[in-house]
């Protein structure tokens, strides 16, 4: 209550100031690596989240990769082909794999 | 960067002896603390440690945990969906209260303010995922080290007297919370989360207000759910819905994520999964050290204060143990005020090192029950890296 009074008297308040307008999201320049297949990468994964999700996983089997592509399109329903599928997950493990397909 | 060729190496040890990629049995050690904070911050925080921005996961450093209550300008972040509203107005912000219910309710946060008992809860919201960093093979997730947590002092109304206010029909069983996250697709199942109406207690409100400011836009700005005792999966962020029903809803965040094998372990290996799983719910007992960090140099002789919290699910924190000898000997902690059960107990311990050259420092909770936390390695892998509770070692140098 005294913060809406406040806002009233004073038409401006440090704290609802910061949600008054529209808060900006900083956009962070993730270092990914490019390679053949990074286009698909970027059509289809930076749809729903940023690159720090890939590079967080560390170094994983095409085994995991392939499992992360496929949970992506059944259960969050990305509408991600099945050529591209097989291109994220070559893409991925080239880049981002452990060398085992396991 | 010492820690992680330390793990790489008792992993390629332990794989040596006994002549099978250990690896593939699923190991739990300590989490990765290596991890700096970022050069960007977000707004209303200060630079945290980034794991992407969109949707955006920020972790606290370790140090802040020497406090009962981290600040809002360090409390981690964590979204699930990318879409999250950069525009609230408070003054047409309502929260809508339907299903089955004698009367459907939309409350402003004006009304919200007025028309009902204000109440303050101590607690602790934490990720079912923090620390995943400390399970191998890693599970998918993000790999936060210890700091996806935070305690705060939050204000708002309890539940039970808005359903009240609603009026429950007969049949009423569960309550789904929805916030105003949103997917890039529509296909995509919404941030929903269910609890059971027997579950509800006193101290479940709606809460506007986090250690006494506004909650942050990142924290779920205006209004979250605050279920003490609860890992945060159900701490829905942007509440903007309540629904009630008589049946559960099968949805994707609440049968597939944030589950843990169901056996008295909670615990299975890579190469074979349990059948049948359960959600995280109630956080276990667990604790970490602030200070020192790991890495750091300490004095010979020098009078050191090891500080930190512990909390559980809300049982309360009986001791914590510190050891200075790898776990032969432990010696309790000074623990500071007890501010509620669902409140971070700080730990306080201190000691003059009398030898040169490497020290373990290692911290172990005990709650009411007599629950306390395992060693690292006597922890079983699962899947999903959920509720890794280990007790916190931190290497220092004494010089």
């Amino acid at each position: 209550m005294k913060k809406i009074v406040l806002l009233t008297a004073l038409s401006i308040s440090a704290l609802f100031a910061q949600v008054k307008e529209s808060v900006e999201v900083p956009y962070i320049p993730f270092e990914i690596k490019m390679g053949k297949g990074f286009d698909a990468v970027q059509a289809d994964c930076l749809m729903c989240h940023s690159f720090g999700y890939i590079l967080n996983q560390g170094p994983q089997s095409r085994k995991f990769w392939r499992g992360k592509v496929d949970k992506m399109i059944e259960e969050f329903k990305a509408p991600i082909d099945k050529k591209d599928a097989k291109i994220i997950e070559d893409y991925l493990f080239e880049n981002y794999g452990n060398g085992k397909e396991q | 960067m010492k820690r992680r060729d330390f793990f790489k190496t008792s992993i390629a040890a332990s794989a040596a002896v006994l002549g099978t990629t250990s690896l593939a049995a699923g190991e739990t050690h300590q989490p990765n603390e290596t991890r700096q904070v970022s050069k960007y911050a977000f707004p209303e925080k200060r630079p945290l440690i980034t794991y992407s921005d969109r949707p955006p996961l920020l972790e606290t450093p370790l140090s802040v945990f020497t406090q009962e209550f981290t600040p809002n300008d360090q409390f981690f972040v964590r979204w699930h969906l990318p879409d999250i509203p950069t525009h609230i107005d408070p003054d047409t912000y309502t929260i809508h209260i339907n299903g089955f219910v004698k009367k459907e309710l939309k409350i402003s946060i004006q009304e919200l303010k007025t028309d009902f008992e204000q109440v303050e809860v101590n607690a602790v919201v934490q990720c079912g995922g923090n620390s995943r960093s400390a399970f191998t093979p890693i599970p998918g997730g993000i790999q936060w080290g210890s700091g996806a947590m935070g305690c705060a002092k939050w204000k708002g109304v309890r539940l039970k007297d808005i359903l009240d206010k609603a009026g429950l029909l007969e049949g009423a069983k569960w309550i789904g919370f929805n916030g105003r996250e949103k997917a890039a697709y529509f296909k995509t199942p919404n941030f929903v989360r269910e609890i059971e109406i027997d579950e509800l207690d006193d101290h479940v409100i709606i809460a506007y207000e986090m250690n006494g400011e506004d909650l942050p836009y990142l924290n779920g700005y205006p209004l979250r759910l605050v279920l003490p005792g609860y890992y945060s999966d159900s701490w829905v962020k942007m509440l903007s819905n309540i629904t009630v029903t008589d049946k559960y809803k099968s949805l994707f965040f609440m049968d597939k994520a944030y589950r843990v094998p169901d056996n008295e372990c909670e615990c299975e290996t890579p190469e074979n999964l349990a059948k049948k799983t359960k959600p995280i719910t109630i956080m276990n007992v667990k604790s970490v050290i602030g200070y020192p960090e790991n890495g750091a140099k300490i004095y010979h002789n020098s009078q050191v204060v090891v500080r930190g919290v512990a909390w559980d699910g809300g049982y309360g924190i009986n001791k914590v143990l510190i050891s200075l000898d790898d776990g032969k000997t432990w010696e309790e902690a000074e623990l500071k005020e007890d501010l509620g059960r669902y409140s971070y107990r700080a730990f306080l311990f201190g000691f003059k090192p009398k030898k040169y050259g490497k020290l373990n420092i290692m911290a172990k909770a005990v709650n009411s029950l007599g629950e306390e936390q395992p060693l690292s390695k006597d922890i079983g892998w699962n899947r999903g890296g959920y509720k890794y509770n280990g007790i916190h070692v931190v290497n220092v140098e004494v010089v």
